[in-house]
């Protein structure tokens, strides 16, 4: 039972991939094998014994302000190339999704997948200028042998710096997950069952039932 | 996935020379909102909308737990269940809702649209809470309704505004857990609708065994 982060950087270039640029502004990308930023060596899974429950996932945060200005708000950069073009967004006006095998987890009112969870309601990095709204309460479950993935989707043209290291309003999303594994990943599908919340106390409390029972009828 | 939590995130940006779009589209700009209207975040023909109204299906039950706008202009929020307001005056008459100052988004963000120096803004916290949350039943029509008291357009810019709203969606089984605990007058999250599951479980439990101790043991 391990506490797990990924957290991605869109300027990351390790395992050759390429640098987010302007170009991918309006597609949605994943985080892990979008071939942007830093990605892992195949798509996230689950194998037979394992099962993740996603507890967070966050992204660069958006500010909203006055078209015609231009510059730079609590260190988010505004939009355009001058005052002319600048829309009043500081920022990336970033999104992320989440999607287990193929299904989007986020849906509009009318059931149609939007784009997730906005940078504005779950920044990342969070600071005293941009604090979360937004709770991933209930957690998101990947049952044994899925594919879960996250998707970056941002509108925002020209408002990402571009230093290698996280700094600024750089493009980047955090992803915190708990990975069961082995007899835990077991106890993790029968708490499914029961109808029961997977997290780390409540395994914890089923293996303590499990040991109560078998000690039971050595001590009577 | 019957019970998940769900987002919506409403800004007046929209493609140059329109006034909404059907999700939301690169390099949007802000478009004017006309003062002291609601309109709907979801269909209210401006910003970023959705293709319907927003309902609840039979087998579906929402239970709206947030909702937040920006704080500058005099912006507001109501919920509309059907066709009634959830946020009244004392008297029973109309208000705008909760106040984006009461309830900003972003969180932290500031009173002052667009106030760069860094010693003439506030870092706005929240000092409302959805609590109780607002139950939408199945087949019900809501509404989140945007308003504002002072134009976000000089006729030179236009300011941003932005409205969010977050809620848990259940559905299927879970949606029917749900207007039980609603019958039962308990308070519909995911850990009581989980607890009514775990009640269901551990009674069919007790009818097996007593089922299997009238067989005389058989099951």
């Amino acid at each position: 039972m391990r506490s797990q982060i990924y957290a991605w950087n869109s300027q990351s270039q390790s395992g050759g991939t390429q640098r987010w640029t302007n170009a991918n502004t309006g597609n949605s990308v994943s985080i892990f094998i979008g071939g942007f930023g830093n990605n892992i060596t195949k798509p996230a899974e689950t194998t037979a014994t394992q099962f993740v429950v996603i507890e967070d996932v966050a992204v660069s945060p958006t500010a909203f302000g006055t078209s015609g200005s231009f510059g730079t708000y609590r260190g988010l950069t505004s939009s355009g190339a001058s005052a002319a073009t600048a829309n009043g967004v500081y920022g990336n006006r970033a999104y992320i999704q989440v999607r287990i095998n193929t299904t989007d987890y986020f849906l509009d009112p009318d059931n149609v997948g939007n784009d997730g969870i906005p940078g504005a309601a779950s920044p990342y990095p969070r600071s005293t200028s941009f604090q979360p709204c937004f709770n991933l309460y209930p957690d998101v479950y990947v049952l044994p042998g899925q594919v879960f993935d996250a998707l970056v989707t941002c509108y925002q043209n020209g408002a990402f710096a571009s230093a290698a290291t996280l700094e600024g309003n750089q493009l980047s999303a955090f992803m915190k997950y708990t990975l069961y594994d082995g007899p835990d990943a077991l106890i993790a599908n029968k708490l499914l069952e029961m109808g029961i919340s997977i997290n780390p106390g409540n395994v914890d409390w089923y293996k303590r039932t499990l040991i109560q029972s078998q000690s039971a009828p050595a001590m009577a | 996935m019957s019970m998940r939590s769900q987002v919506y995130e409403w800004s007046n940006l929209a493609p140059t020379g329109q006034t909404s779009s059907l999700r939301r589209t690169v390099d949007a700009v802000p478009v004017a909102v006309p003062t002291n209207r609601e309109y709907d975040v979801f269909i209210g023909g401006i910003g970023n909308n959705i293709t319907k109204p927003a309902e609840t299906t039979a087998t579906q039950f929402i239970v709206i737990e947030d909702i937040a706008c920006s704080a500058y202009l005099g912006g507001a929020l109501q919920v509309r269940i059907n066709t009634t307001d959830y946020f009244q005056n004392p008297d029973v008459t109309d208000q705008a809702g909760v106040p984006g100052l009461a309830s900003p988004y972003p969180r932290g963000s500031s009173n002052v649209a667009g106030a760069d120096a860094l010693t003439s803004y506030t870092q706005l916290l929240k000092s409302f809470d959805l609590y109780p949350d607002v139950y939408v039943l199945p087949g019900q029509v809501f509404q989140i309704l945007y308003s504002l008291q002072t134009a976000n357009n000089t006729g030179v810019a236009t300011t941003v505004v932005a409205a969010f709203v977050k809620y848990t969606l259940y559905d299927g089984p879970d949606a029917l857990i749900a207007n039980k605990l609603l019958e039962l007058g308990v308070t519909i999250n995911p850990n009581n609708v989980d607890w009514y599951k775990r009640t269901l479980i551990e009674q069919q439990q007790r009818s097996r065994v007593a089922a299997t101790a009238t067989n005389g043991g058989s099951a």
